[in-house]
């Protein structure tokens, strides 16, 4: 019925809603909500088809691609070499992605029906929604570069207009700004990255690249730059150090928008650019992923440390956010060995993520409030959203055996292989990160009620809110498991997620592996750091605050966020404004003055003086005249004589 | 030198003299007596040349009709400044016109070549100029009388009085 | 004997039309009574006729074009002064003056 030859289907409903909500919403009932739901539900149901399909032609044999292309070539332009494609490649990895954007984007467009109502400009939300997932959708489907280039903007541009969506807050407006500015700075790392392969391969196609960089036929240093300019795209998007600073303030956009792009799909688009052109790395020189390796951990280490003093609930999820995709780029950064773990914890992030700010968002739909110095007490009042919470906050500390350990436990394996320090760092991160998930859950939902006219108003969310939140506790629950061998049999994923992944992008495939020394280790350090941080914030939170007193350099760091903005502030301000005062001054001066007004004058001058040749004296035109017929004499004369 | 080149230089002084007084002198009066003695020195010339009906034609209509219709001019148009009226303001530059057309035209005559040998002159009687102006040039006598015809009423209707209605 | 024209060499003729003609041209632009200017026209024309007579006699004895010419100019310049004399007085009338430096409605 519905096969991969019909992928081009899962984006194009999503689209359809996007272009019948952006024309007509004003007209529809319920300004046409029911349409993008809908579109999104059909556009995971064929996702489910589309699986099926693939699944069929499992197992594969090392190194035998299964898939399929589709597509059709709009612009040809032979004596460059220039083709604009519109090209589908399903595959196992595009698999994973396709299953997330589309459950995750059915169950936000979903949660949006409670979230949403009343608020302005409902059917304009929508209406971008949907075009996000459409993007998102054609983004992992694409099979060359140029269009993976316009889908990367057309999510980029979706996530400014969300981020925006109230933008009669002046914050709201520059955090939109921001975020678009950050990442187009990045965009234009990957486009020159995209031209210079272009350039070398003759062509756009991905897989046609990665054949050429396999043979050997890019000049190695070459290569290395190109994928170090795509990696900065994949920074841009994906919030890595020092493109991490528009992540926390987008979380002024609405809470489902933050769920959808801001956890779950868009910023993993750049873990996913990194892992489809790991053949572009595994051909260039090491220190490409060194330098990956590198910009990750010194993400995930900011990241978890700034979540241990913030104070509202939604900046304290998206630094984990940051931590989660720094995590993802180390394991990228390992190699062949690091490309399926960081899969898995892409595949299980996205879930247990996804829940934490659905959550959070239910919270601020409940109390609205957002700082954990108003709320408190919460899960006496909402039980499904605090039991939901807590099972995300447990998945993403990495607590056996829900999902985001089998994740963690697997980069951490492949660390190994790598590098003691990098295993050594990432083992440190660990109980880091339980002790400011644990965090969050204590200020938000347990000990004494901080605003007691919050927490009077608090109440449990309407289903359409809570049901989404139970689904995805669940999968934050069970979605681990796929990496057993039997389980993924049993849906049709033969040897496996990992080897199903790797058998796309590498070489060898590893395969799951259950090291019970690592999963014993990583354990024990989570568990000491929940006590910990139970320790710290529970109840009255007293040694949070003592120890909060006892470094203050440290703490205003932290809150400071390390200076970053400010420093970028500074940039702007001196550098870049500075040098825009210099063009200024050449605009006005050369430019303006000089060249146009001066043409103008020098042409009003000369009419000027030249007027005065009429002077309405006869004597002085007859002058004129004999004065020509000397000139023309003299000429005459010494012509001929 | 013969009577005739003495004769010839002593006409040419005088004619030059004569216009520069013409063009020279601040009182109109004198300059409109010193053209005539311009016109009756050219009238000279045509003598020495043999064109005696020419110099009969030249004193007859120049030096009588023009030259007094130009003294009657200066009679109806007297203004406040006459009868001196001191030269214009650019007579610097009229002078560096003037001077340069007569130095190259002198520089022409002098180093021109002539088509024949001007030692060699015939000599144009009035029958002769009488039956060429008659005969091959008839047209364009009578036009140039339609000319005079056509000035002169020109004339008339420039210069008449505004009460007898304007035309 | 000789005529008197053989005597003469036709520079010489020439020589002072040249002179009388740079010398009405000087007139026409330095003097500011529009008769005056008239007079310069005419010292210009007689130069002019003078020189036609003088080729006629040196140089074309079988046509004497210049002569005709001559007796043309001589026509025409008549009727030009009592047009131009016309038009002087009009303008006398008009303005009160007949000096040009003093009609320059033309002025930018």
């Amino acid at each position: 019925m519905v096969d991969m030859e019909q992928a081009w289907l899962l984006p194009a409903l999503p689209a359809a809603a996007f272009v019948i909500l952006a024309l007509f919403h004003q007209y529809l009932p319920r300004k046409g909500d029911l349409i993008a739901v809908g579109s999104t539900v059909l556009s995971f149901l064929l996702a489910l088809f589309v699986a099926a399909d693939l699944f069929g032609q499992l197992p594969a044999g090392p190194g035998e691609l299964v898939g399929n292309t589709s597509g059709f070539d709009w612009v040809e332009i032979p004596d460059i070499d220039f083709v604009l494609r519109i090209g589908f490649r399903v595959d196992q990895v595009t698999m994973v992605m396709l299953a997330v954007v589309s459950f995750v984007g059915m169950l936000v467009h979903i949660y949006s029906l409670g979230y949403m109502k009343g608020e302005p400009r409902y059917g304009w939300y929508y209406a971008v929604l949907s075009l996000f997932v459409a993007s998102m959708l054609t983004l992992v489907l694409a099979d060359n570069f140029l269009l993976l280039y316009v889908t990367w903007e057309g999510v980029g541009i979706c996530s400014y207009l969300l981020i925006g969506h109230y933008w009669e807050r002046r914050t709201a407006a520059e955090a939109a700004k921001k975020a678009f500015i950050t990442t187009r700075f990045g965009d234009v790392f990957l486009l020159i990255g995209i031209v210079m392969l272009w350039r070398e391969a003759g062509t756009f196609d991905m897989s046609e690249i990665f054949e050429k960089a396999e043979a050997g036929e890019f000049g190695k240093t070459y290569l290395t730059a190109a994928t170090l300019l795509l990696f900065g795209g994949a920074a841009g998007k994906s919030a890595q150090f020092p493109f991490h600073v528009w992540l926390p303030d987008a979380m002024e956009g609405p809470t489902p928008v933050s769920a959808l792009i801001h956890a779950a799909t868009m910023v993993v688009a750049g873990v996913y650019l990194v892992a489809r052109v790991m053949p572009l790395f595994e051909a260039s020189y090491d220190g490409a992923l060194y330098f990956v390796v590198v910009v990750g951990l010194t993400t995930t280490f900011m990241a978890a440390f700034m979540g241990l003093v913030m104070t509202d609930i939604k900046r304290v999820v998206a630094y984990s956010t940051l931590n989660s995709l720094g995590l993802m780029m180390v394991s990228l950064g390992f190699g062949e060995a690091g490309v399926g773990p960081a899969m898995l914890y892409l595949f299980t992030h996205a879930f247990f993520k996804a829940l934490l700010f659905l959550g959070c968002g239910s919270v601020i739909h409940a109390t609205e409030k957002q700082e954990t110095t108003d709320l408190g007490g919460l899960a006496a009042k909402m039980p499904i959203t605090g039991r939901t919470f807590a099972v995300g906050a447990l998945a993403m500390a990495g607590v056996v055996p829900l999902s985001g350990f089998f994740a963690k436990d697997e980069i951490l394996v492949a660390a190994q292989d790598f590098s003691w320090a990098a295993l050594l760092l990432i083992l440190v991160s660990l109980p880091i990160t339980a002790m400011y998930m644990l965090r969050l859950y204590l200020l938000t939902f347990t000990g004494e009620p901080r605003d007691r006219h919050a927490y009077e108003h608090a109440h449990e969310s309407p289903p359409v809110m809570s049901w989404p939140l139970v689904a995805l506790a669940v999968l934050a629950v069970v979605s681990g498991f796929v990496v057993f061998e039997p389980i993924g049999k049993a849906i049709g994923v033969h040897s496996g997620f990992l080897g199903a992944v790797e058998n796309v992008l590498v070489e060898e495939v590893h395969g799951f592996s259950l090291d019970w020394a690592m999963a014993a280790v990583s354990t024990l350090l989570v568990v000491g750091g929940l006590y910990a941080g139970y320790y710290a914030w529970s109840g009255a939170a007293l040694p949070a605050k003592a120890a909060g007193e006892r470094f203050p350099f440290l703490y205003r760091l932290l809150r400071n966020k390390f200076y970053v903005d400010d420093f970028y502030q500074w940039v702007i301000n001196y550098v870049v404004l500075g040098l825009a005062k210099v063009i200024a001054v050449f605009d006005r001066a050369v430019v303006n003055d000089t060249g146009v007004n001066g043409a103008g004058e020098v042409t009003n001058g000369a009419g000027f003086f030249l007027k005065f040749q009429q002077t309405g004296k006869l004597p002085n035109y007859a002058l004129a005249m004999i004065v020509g017929v000397a000139v023309l004499a003299i000429v005459g004369f010494s012509v001929k004589g | 030198m013969t009577v005739a080149e003495l004769v010839f230089y002593l006409l040419a002084i005088l004619a030059v003299v004569a216009a520069l007084g013409v063009v020279t002198t601040p009182n109109v009066v004198h300059s409109a007596l010193a053209l005539i003695l311009t016109l009756v020195c050219v009238a000279g010339f045509y003598v020495l040349l043999s064109s005696e009906f020419l110099a009969l034609v030249q004193v007859l209509i120049y030096a009588g009709a023009v030259a007094t219709i130009i003294l009657f001019g200066l009679m109806l148009t007297r203004g406040r400044e006459l009868p001196s009226v001191p030269a214009g303001a650019q007579w610097p530059l009229a002078l560096l016109a003037a001077g340069t057309l007569v130095v190259v035209l002198l520089t022409a005559v002098l180093d021109s070549e002539w088509p024949r040998d001007t030692g060699v002159v015939t000599l144009v009687g009035v029958n002769t100029l009488g039956g060429a102006l008659f005969r091959d040039w008839l047209l364009p006598f009578e036009v140039a009388s339609l000319v005079l015809l056509v000035a002169l009423i020109g004339a008339i209707v420039i210069s008449r009085q505004e009460e007898e209605g304007e035309a | 004997m000789e005529t008197a024209a053989e005597q003469i060499p036709l520079e010489s003729f020439l020589f002072v039309a040249a002179v009388i003609f740079s010398l009405g041209v000087y007139g026409v632009l330095s003097r500011r009574n529009a008769v005056q200017i008239l007079m310069s026209v005419e010292l210009m024309l007689n130069a002019v006729a003078v020189n036609f007579v003088a080729f006629a006699t040196y140089t074309d004895p079988e046509l004497f074009r210049g002569l005709v010419f001559a007796v043309f100019v001589i026509i025409v310049a008549a009727a030009e002064v009592g047009l131009a004399l016309g038009i002087i007085l009009r303008v006398f009338r008009n303005r009160a003056t007949a000096n040009v430096d003093e009609v320059s409605e033309l002025k930018w």
